[in-house]
């Protein structure tokens, strides 16, 4: 068998930023702006902040125990039958998470480019897709998300830059906000887009330097984080904040705005939905996978492959649950906020009986034969 | 050998289950399926026209019918094939626009209404992705264009790039009409006004910049104010401004001048006539540059413009005596600033009158005095009640570069 702990750190920052570019930035600006209206990149940071700590605790935790899964290391910090029931939460939380995901892709589709087609279809094409895919090793895992990372970053940046002619500051100010009551539910929902990167632990046990995943988070989140600001910061300073309250999809209407120069392409919202896709497929092969190898820890399996299509018909059937398209963003953005206490305070928890019970994984072994290296 | 024969049938299953989903054949539509609409005029209906009107979105006793009052609306819808694709095709003009686009025009209670009923019309697939004008009449959009808003934003073919424009008098007159430089109609309507903004006639103002100023709180939306002249070409009249989504007003051509000089809008492109005792000269605005600045005093805010352009002397209309000397520009210069500062105070009074603040000072109280705007303003409507009072105090400042080829 070939080396498991093949994943460098650029792989893992690269797993990182294309899993948390998701489904998600299309609606951004708009929970953004109905937090705090013009304050909406100063509720964007915080909501990174708050999704970095949750990441930092799950960093933190794999590096203590650097060979397991958060599934494993669980058992030995709380016991077998408590960490079960946190487990299944886990599972449970991912799985509808990719269902969520796909639901939402499907709904974009339905209403802006295939009106036509039944939104189970362009549901069951993802799904089928993440499936296929999560029937790889984790290093083909990686090599995918490396592969399709630049392809994210460069158009989303396109259209930003673009978009500078149109903007205007005076949207932006205050960066605080008029009048902005209770920031907490909207950072809440914004923190709970980063929830993705809970991927990493799984990559840390198969991480080639698994003390280098602290620096790969930090990147990762840097680099995924800045981007949310900056979308969030062109589509304000664009339309304005009251116009963003009325859009159901802000980021694909700033690619609608936009235009290349000379008139090439008059509008993006083509070309960025297209990458769009990538960036859903991404999001969704990373929950997918995150939650059938979870399942196959928990099992004791080897392989996680029996599941690939074992947990299809679960997801399709939850993806199909709500009715419309109101209902839909009701469920992500409850789902979102109570998710958050699944990916940051239960990690949290298993971090600090981990210190006080003096937890710790054993150390990598070939660790300093690579470092020599 | 039995390993070989499952994964061949689980092969073909795969390729079984994915061809139908891969062709995507749900969503196909020939280009000539298709009727794809380039421009589109919506006017009131005359009275009497709900007997023109099919059933085909309401039915009396079931659905209900809207009450609104009936609106008609153009549609111009090209025809396959006869557009040109390249000026290798043969000069523009002869054939009018019966040959490249067909207009067809139907009544309705809104919007979607309207163009339910053209639908049920015509044959192929209505299709606004190429829809690049809206004409609407003065008379609808003193009615308030809040139906045509709505049915355009939530449209996912429409683009925000689109020009929409106040016609003074019939709007369908535009759809109809047939301009000697371009075959497309629509096409010519969207070059005037793109040149226009090229010119520095008029600022940038896409249907999408207009519904974001218009959700403003502390802003209204403007759109342009054109009427077609007699050999068929249009005539950029001013500037329509709104209150909210109605029409409240228009300004004159000049005045567009002052708009961009309030809000030092480039390229500059508008002439001033300058006269110094008797002798009068022409002026070309070539660079504006403007600042904003706000003060609460007596718990009112007081706003401070500083205007800053630069022109060129382009020509002398009368005054044989006048030498072009720095004394002489100098005093052009203060003519100038004298001129300009009565444009942008009668503007800015003009559209206090109307309670409609296109230029967004309310913009600028909300961004820079929050906390001023939180506690005394906070609402649109309250900022449109409290912009009519607000002071403007405008300071101009002109410089002279240059006087064309003529030395003296």
């Amino acid at each position: 068998m070939e080396n498991p702990r093949q994943i460098t750190m650029i792989q893992a920052v690269a797993i990182l930023i294309s899993t948390i570019i998701g489904v998600g930035v299309l609606a951004l600006p708009l929970f953004a702006v109905r937090a705090a209206n013009s304050g909406a990149p100063l509720v964007t940071l915080l909501g990174i902040l708050l999704g970095f700590v949750g990441l930092m605790i799950v960093t933190l935790l794999g590096m203590r125990f650097p060979n397991k899964t958060i599934i494993q290391y669980s058992e030995d910090i709380l016991g077998r039958w408590l960490a079960l029931l946190g487990n299944i939460l886990i599972i449970a939380f991912f799985a509808v998470l990719t269902s969520l995901t796909a639901r939402e892709f499907g709904e974009v589709v339905v209403t802006s480019v295939l009106k036509t087609t039944p939104v189970e279809v362009t549901v069951i094409v993802m799904l089928l897709l993440a499936a296929i895919t999560t029937r790889n090793g984790i290093t083909t895992f990686a090599y995918i998300h490396v592969f399709y990372m630049p392809i994210l970053l460069v158009p989303v940046l396109l259209i930003v830059a673009l978009s500078f002619k149109n903007s205007d500051v005076i949207n932006l100010q205050p960066i605080w906000g008029n009048a902005t009551g209770n920031m907490l539910p909207g950072i809440l929902t914004i923190a709970a887009l980063f929830q993705g990167s809970f991927i990493l632990t799984v990559v840390i046990p198969a991480m080639r330097q698994p003390n280098k995943a602290m620096k790969a988070s930090m990147l990762g989140m840097l680099i995924a984080g800045g981007l949310y600001i900056t979308i969030v910061a062109a589509t304000v300073s664009v339309f304005g904040s009251e116009e963003i309250k009325e859009l159901l999809w802000p980021t694909l209407e700033l690619a609608k705005a936009t235009s290349l120069p000379a008139n090439i392409l008059e509008r993006l919202d083509a070309a960025f939905l297209a990458v769009w896709v990538t960036a859903v497929f991404t999001t969704l092969f990373s929950s997918y996978f995150l939650t059938i190898h979870s399942m196959s820890k928990l099992f004791r399996l080897r392989d996680h492959r029996m599941f690939s299509f074992f947990l299809l018909a679960f997801v399709f059937i939850m993806a199909m649950l709500p009715q419309n398209i109101i209902q839909m963003y009701t469920i992500i953005q409850n789902f979102g906020r109570i998710g958050l206490g699944i990916t940051i305070v239960y990690p949290g928890l298993l971090l600090v009986i981990a210190i006080l019970r003096k937890k710790r994984g054993e150390p990598v072994r070939n660790q300093v034969k690579e470092n020599a290296q | 050998m039995l390993c070989h024969w499952t994964k061949m049938v689980k092969l073909s299953c795969v390729i079984l289950f994915a061809v139908p989903i891969l062709t995507g054949c749900w969503d196909r539509l020939e280009i000539e399926e298709r009727a794809v609409v380039l421009g589109i005029s919506i006017d009131l209906a005359e009275p009497g026209a709900e007997q023109e009107e099919d059933e085909v979105s309401h039915l009396r006793g079931s659905f209900p019918t809207p009450d609104e009052a009936m609106i008609r609306l153009a549609a111009q819808v090209a025809l396959p094939g006869r557009i040109p694709l390249g000026p290798g095709e043969g000069g523009g003009g002869k054939e009018g626009p019966g040959q490249t686009v067909w207009v067809i025009d139907v009544v309705g209670h809104s919007v979607d209404d309207a163009l339910m009923n053209l639908q049920q019309q015509i044959s192929g697939k209505l299709f606004f992705g190429h829809l690049r004008v809206i004409v609407v009449s003065e008379a609808m959009a003193k009615r308030g264009l809040q139906n045509v808003n709505d049915y355009l934003k939530r449209n996912s073919e429409v683009r925000r790039m689109m020009w929409m424009m106040i016609s003074k008098g019939n709007a369908r007159k535009l759809m109809t009409a047939s301009p000697k430089l371009e075959r497309v109609p629509s096409l010519y309507l969207l070059s005037t006004l793109d040149d226009a903004v090229k010119l520095g006639k008029f600022p940038d103002d896409y249907v999408g910049m207009f519904w974001s100023n218009s959700s403003k709180k502390g802003q209204e939306g403007f759109l342009p104010y054109v009427e077609m002249m007699k050999e068929q070409n249009i005539d950029l009249l001013g500037m329509a401004y709104f209150k909210a989504d109605k029409m409240v007003g228009a300004t004159k051509p000049f005045e567009i001048a002052g708009y961009m000089g309030i809000k030092g809008l480039n390229p500059a492109g508008y002439r001033g006539v300058i006269s110094l005792n008797g002798d009068s000269v022409m002026v070309v605005a070539t660079h504006r540059q403007s600042k904003f600045d706000v003060r609460i005093v007596n718990g009112r805010p007081h706003f401070k413009i500083y205007v800053q352009t630069e022109i060129n002397l382009e020509e002398k209309i009368k005054g044989q005596s006048l030498v072009v000397s720095e004394k002489i520009i100098k005093s052009i210069e203060e003519q100038n600033k004298k001129s300009l500062k009565k444009t942008y105070e009668s503007l800015i009074k003009k559209t206090q009158q109307k309670g409609s603040d296109i230029f967004g000072f309310g913009e600028y109280l909300r961004a820079k005095k929050p906390r001023y705007w939180d506690r005394e303003i906070g609402t649109k409507q309250r900022w449109q009640e409290a912009y009519k009072t607000i002071e403007v105090e405008v300071t101009v400042n002109t410089r002279i570069r240059r006087v064309g080829m003529k030395a003296k």
